[in-house]
């Protein structure tokens, strides 16, 4: 299993959907840090708090991205993916995240 | 001879160029007439060569715009608006600003505040010899100036501080100074807010998504087709705090084109509208970017940014999210008992782009 801690090994201001919006948008977290991972691991363990939060955009980029390119299903995700937190202000995010991914129609 | 023939063309060239350079200031015939200021009053024609192209511009006189005594825009938005249009204007070089006064001003909110330091700050590369007369300033006024980086914009010393009042304004912050990075610049404005509200501030993730959202409603849609970095999609970020009532206010301001411009493009359902879209007012526009913009450009992942920026509002029992585009006014306040009123304006005068705010009671 392979951890990212978002707010380490990433960002703590993640901001944008694109790359164009910045160096810390939801493309690049996607295509740099999750997809590889993903690929490599069985299951991979995003640790989404410690960030300032997140906005939708980068929300739905990052993780509902996975299923709209075609890399995973929703249900694969859901067996694949582990979103861990501490800080229970970032529940919401946790919520949102899987919201994006069960809404995420492949492209 | 051939001398003599060029130099009669030239002067035919000049006094032709100089006629249609005045000719631009005048009135069509088909528009009534209105008194001038002194703003629109024009000086000496200016012949200049772009290329191969022989061109001539009628230089306006240098103005004197004084800024009214109260800057807001609920009351007062036309009179603030056209003031703010002036100093705009005097950016893209259409006028040149001999003095910009500010001793006549006695209440400025926050929102304007923001306003006015961002059309200074684009100005301010024109605004050589600028000086200021601050002992006849308002000494309230002159403080929130000083809280708001104004000298700093204008290069001018700062004055000698005032004691701190009941409400506090925070430095603007530029887009452009972090152009890689902009999550940064909303994770300063919070730092800077907790600095005057006190640590801890309640729902500090909310704001930092509702204001990413904005931030990235700005870089896609703000300028389209603007090219050039991020100096050429100016935006800026502030807040505000009033101890008294214990109200927070933020704010961020863009000069692109406003939501009412950039719809039919982001909007999937623009085409069922489409016949009896231009009937709707500036407000019904930015109405329908906040409510119904689920998509943009049938792509059913965009569009959600202008819904969730209402979520820090939502989040306290007084917020108001108010948002500002061009001609119109969108605003959502939420009440106790999870109530929510609407309320549209729309105005003669723009805004000058978009201007999002939100005002919360701590």
């Amino acid at each position: 299993m392979r951890t990212i801690n978002i707010a380490k090994d990433f960002s703590d201001t993640p901001l944008g959907r694109y790359r164009d919006d910045g160096q810390y948008s939801g493309e690049r977290f996607r295509e740099d840090f999750l997809l590889p991972a993903l690929k490599a691991e069985k299951t991979v363990r995003v640790e989404i708090d410690g960030v300032e939060g997140y906005g939708s955009s980068f929300l739905e980029e990052a993780f509902g991205g996975l299923v709209r390119k075609g890399e995973f299903t929703a249900e694969e995700l859901r067996r694949r993916l582990e979103l861990a937190l501490k800080d229970k202000d970032f529940e919401m995010y946790r919520a949102l995240i899987w919201r994006y991914v069960a809404e995420a129609k492949r492209e | 001879m051939k001398r003599g023939g060029n130099h009669a063309r030239r002067i035919h060239e000049k006094h032709w160029l100089e006629r249609r350079a005045r000719k631009k200031f005048l009135r069509p015939r088909n528009k009534p007439y209105q008194a001038r200021s002194d703003v629109e009053r024009f000086g000496t024609v200016n012949q200049y060569t772009r290329g191969s192209i022989k061109k001539a511009t009628g230089a306006k006189a240098p103005i004197e715009l004084v800024l009214p005594a109260k800057l807001d825009f609920e009351e007062n938005f036309e009179t603030t608006a056209s003031h703010f249009r002036h100093i705009r204007d005097a950016a893209r070089g259409r006028y040149r600003i001999r003095r910009l006064g500010f001793e006549q001003i006695t209440d400025i909110s926050p929102a304007a505040a923001l306003a006015l330091a961002s059309e200074i700050d684009r100005w301010k590369q024109k605004a050589v010899g600028m000086k200021a007369d601050t002992p006849t300033w308002d000494p309230d006024i002159k403080r929130l100036l000083c809280e708001m980086g104004f000298f700093e914009l204008l290069k001018l010393p700062r004055p000698a501080s005032e004691p701190p009042g009941n409400v506090r304004f925070l430095n603007f912050l530029p887009g452009s100074s972090q152009p890689n990075d902009k999550g940064k610049l909303a994770k300063e404005l919070r730092i800077n807010i907790e600095k005057i509200v006190g640590p801890g501030l309640v729902q500090k993730h909310v704001l930092f998504d509702s204001l990413s959202e904005a931030i990235t409603n700005v870089i896609h849609h703000a300028y389209p087709g603007v090219t050039g970095g991020a100096s050429a999609k100016p935006w800026w970020l502030s807040a505000s705090f009033d101890s008294s009532s214990r109200k927070l206010t933020v704010l961020i301001y863009d000069q692109g084109v406003g939501i009412p411009e950039t719809l039919p493009a982001r909007w999937a359902h623009f085409e069922k509208v489409k016949e009896i879209f231009h009937t709707w007012s500036d407000s019904q526009k930015i109405q329908a970017a906040a409510t119904y913009g689920r998509s943009s450009t049938n792509r059913p992942e965009r569009g959600k940014g202008l819904g969730n920026l209402q979520e820090f509002a939502k989040a306290h029992e007084d917020g108001t999210l108010s948002i500002y585009s061009r001609h119109g006014l969108y605003r959502l306040s939420h009440a106790s008992g999870n109530q929510i009123q609407t309320d549209l304006r729309d105005h003669d005068s723009s805004v000058g782009g978009t201007l999002i705010e939100w005002s919360v009671r701590l």
